[in-house]
């Protein structure tokens, strides 16, 4: 009998200790896609690369938010009779609907930029923003 | 007809989207029905202006029946209000000046016209949102209708300034949306006044760093210094009515979220004197650089950034007569600098470069348009009769009340500058010979009315400047009134 609770309260460590784990590696792997698409627009002198930059940053950031928000073990917030009787955990809707909001404004941002970089080529062909300095101080 | 807050932001987005279909039924609507629609506009601020000045209570208004916090709201004070009235004036005047713009045709002028409307629509929501996404969100379309109209022209730099102007303008953007996620990760709530009441439970270094992602963010957008090297690009490659769009309504929003930042949202007392050093060094260095600029509208665009830095000393000092001091300069720098834009872009208009020389003696030919640009000139060194006078005076006094003589004295030497290279411009169009000659751009009946509204409005407030001012001071108390933002705005909440 003593073994099995032994053995229970190990699962639960376990449990508990994955919990941490997957809470580390959702906050530092987002953090981390934040400053590698920062270090991309700051270093990088390729037109189109600078744009992948900027869009892996806006990823990183969302998934932050929706670590955020996120609740262990809970649900998706939409209400239904049986959710609502059960007191199931929710994950917080708010920073999903920020999200959601967030990647659309990315995504006509990132279309925008690609048209300014193709009209960019057509002009000077080349994607090197180096090469393309006319205008400065 | 009705008045309210939310067709500020509804009625020009609707519109935008709608424009392509009227374009369809006739090809003249595309030009007329922008018009009826910020002279609308500027109605609607007539209205709910006179409304919040005799009731001196705030309009707010809950969108989709959710009450605040919950809900998002749009709060129209005196202060809020005030720069959106400001925002939809210059609005009309653009239109009126763009009306019958030369190199425009259909496909262009259905852009043009669109993208004007979005950023009308994205500035006045900035101002008038009580709600931090919201306002990153306007933010956004601000930024996204800003950025195709720096690259208008297909024959200048302009998609070079478009593609700085975006990747500074994205960063800006994440660097606000960090921001708004510490604080939403701290106190789960979004809207301003709830934020402003529960601010003291967040940990301090959260509240640093939060502060600092959105002082960060907002601050690019609000041209600050060594952010801000994206806008002379954008300010010279855009069209020319384009110049007088920044400075009277983008920049406003930029300007009006730093406000919100410091006064409202967070409780840093430390946070003015930041605000007031950046200002400095905007001022000192965009001055500066003016001074050595040949091309004209580069050179507009550096004072225009100077009169940021202005702007910002002056909210920075943080007193009753700085914030009116404040709201002063930002009525003169969106009607001056408008004015010198569209006169000074009539100047160079057939010029690639928009070198300074092409104005020598340019007095001769087109007397009007000189005369114009020279009464702006005048006007935003800070000469009497002028409005810019009242501006600087008042922020010198405001100055000398907090007892910053050094900041006294470094005001007047870069007013010193400003008179230098403003001056030369001047004295070059009327003493000097022509020494290139370029092909003279005659304005049209509407640019020559824009302007000479323009340079009334000027002239006007510079003789009686009391008109704005008690109402300025009135506006003031709804920035310094924290505590009765959050009341007006969460009833529920100040009685807990």
């Amino acid at each position: 009998m003593k073994k099995v609770l032994k053995i229970k309260k190990s699962i639960t460590m376990t449990e508990e200790l994955m919990q941490q784990i997957l809470k580390y590696t959702l906050y530092g792997g987002s953090i981390a896609l934040i400053l590698i698409g920062i270090y991309g627009v700051l270093m990088k002198k390729n037109l189109i690369k600078i744009l992948i930059s900027l869009s892996v940053a806006e990823s990183g950031l969302n998934l932050l938010f929706i670590s955020v928000g996120y609740v262990m073990n809970g649900t998706a917030p939409i209400f239904s009779p049986a959710v609502v009787d059960k007191n199931v955990l929710m994950v917080d809707p708010v920073p999903q609907a920020l999200v959601l909001t967030a990647i659309v404004i990315g995504l006509g941002v990132t279309a925008l930029g690609l048209s300014l970089a193709i009209r960019l080529y057509r002009h000077h062909n080349t994607t090197n923003i180096d090469e393309i300095r006319n205008l400065k101080w | 007809m009705v008045a309210d807050p939310i067709l500020y932001v509804a009625l020009p987005l609707i519109t935008a989207f709608l424009l392509p279909l009227f374009g369809r039924i006739h090809k003249e609507l595309i030009r007329i029905i922008p018009g009826f629609l910020f002279l609308f506009l500027v109605y609607n601020s007539i209205v709910l202006l006179t409304k919040v000045t005799t009731e001196h209570q705030p309009i707010i208004v809950q969108i989709a029946g959710w009450a605040p916090p919950i809900g998002i709201n749009l709060v129209f004070s005196s202060f809020s209000g005030f720069i959106a009235s400001i925002i939809s004036v210059i609005a009309l005047l653009v239109w009126i000046y763009s009306y019958k713009f030369k190199k425009i045709e259909f496909d262009n002028a259905l852009k043009y016209f669109v993208l004007i409307m979005l950023i009308t629509a994205g500035s006045i929501g900035v101002v008038l949102t009580g709600d931090l996404f919201n306002l990153f969100v306007f933010l956004e379309i601000v930024g996204l209708s800003s950025y195709p109209l720096v690259a208008f022209y297909r024959g200048r730099d302009g998609a070079e300034a478009a593609f700085k102007y975006l990747v500074i303008g994205n960063l800006a953007s994440l660097f606000i949306l960090i921001g708004i996620l510490i604080i939403y990760s701290q106190l789960r709530t979004l809207n301003m006044a709830d934020i402003a009441a529960h601010i003291g439970t967040m940990p301090q270094k959260l509240k640093v760093t939060a502060f600092i992602f959105l002082f960060i963010g907002i601050g690019i957008e609000a041209e600050m210094f060594p952010l801000n090297t994206w806008a002379p690009d954008a300010y010279s490659q855009a069209p020319g009515p384009i110049g007088s769009v920044f400075a009277g309504m983008t920049a406003k929003a930029g300007i009006y979220a730093m406000i919100r930042l410091l006064y409202t949202i967070f409780d840093f007392s430390s946070s003015f004197n930041l605000l007031l050093v950046m200002g400095i060094i905007t001022l000192v260095v965009s001055e500066g650089i003016a001074l050595r600029q040949s091309n004209l509208k580069r050179m507009l665009a550096y004072s225009s950034l100077g009169q940021m830095g202005l702007l910002m000393i002056a909210f920075g000092i943080n007193t009753k007569a700085a914030v009116v001091a404040g709201l002063f300069i930002i009525f003169n720098h969106a009607v001056i600098k408008s004015l010198l834009f569209l006169s000074g872009s009539l100047l160079v208009y057939n010029s690639t470069d928009k070198h300074i020389k092409y104005t020598h003696g340019i007095a001769k030919k087109l007397p009007l348009t000189s005369l114009l640009f020279g009464i702006g000139a005048f006007a935003i060194v800070g000469l009497p009769p002028f409005s810019g006078f009242w501006g600087k005076l008042y922020l010198l006094m405001a100055t000398a009340d907090a007892n910053m003589l050094g900041l006294i004295a470094l005001i007047l030497a870069v007013s010193l500058v400003e008179i230098v290279y403003y001056f030369r411009v001047v004295n070059g169009m009327y003493f000097k010979k022509a020494e290139d000659e370029i092909e003279i751009q005659k304005p049209k009946w509407n640019a020559v009315l824009t302007m000479v509204i323009l340079a009334l409005a000027i002239i006007v407030v510079g003789v009686y400047p009391n008109i704005i001012k008690d109402y300025l001071a009135n506006a003031a108390d709804t920035i310094l009134d924290k505590a009765n933002y959050i009341h007006t705005v969460l009833p529920s909440l100040a009685i807990n």
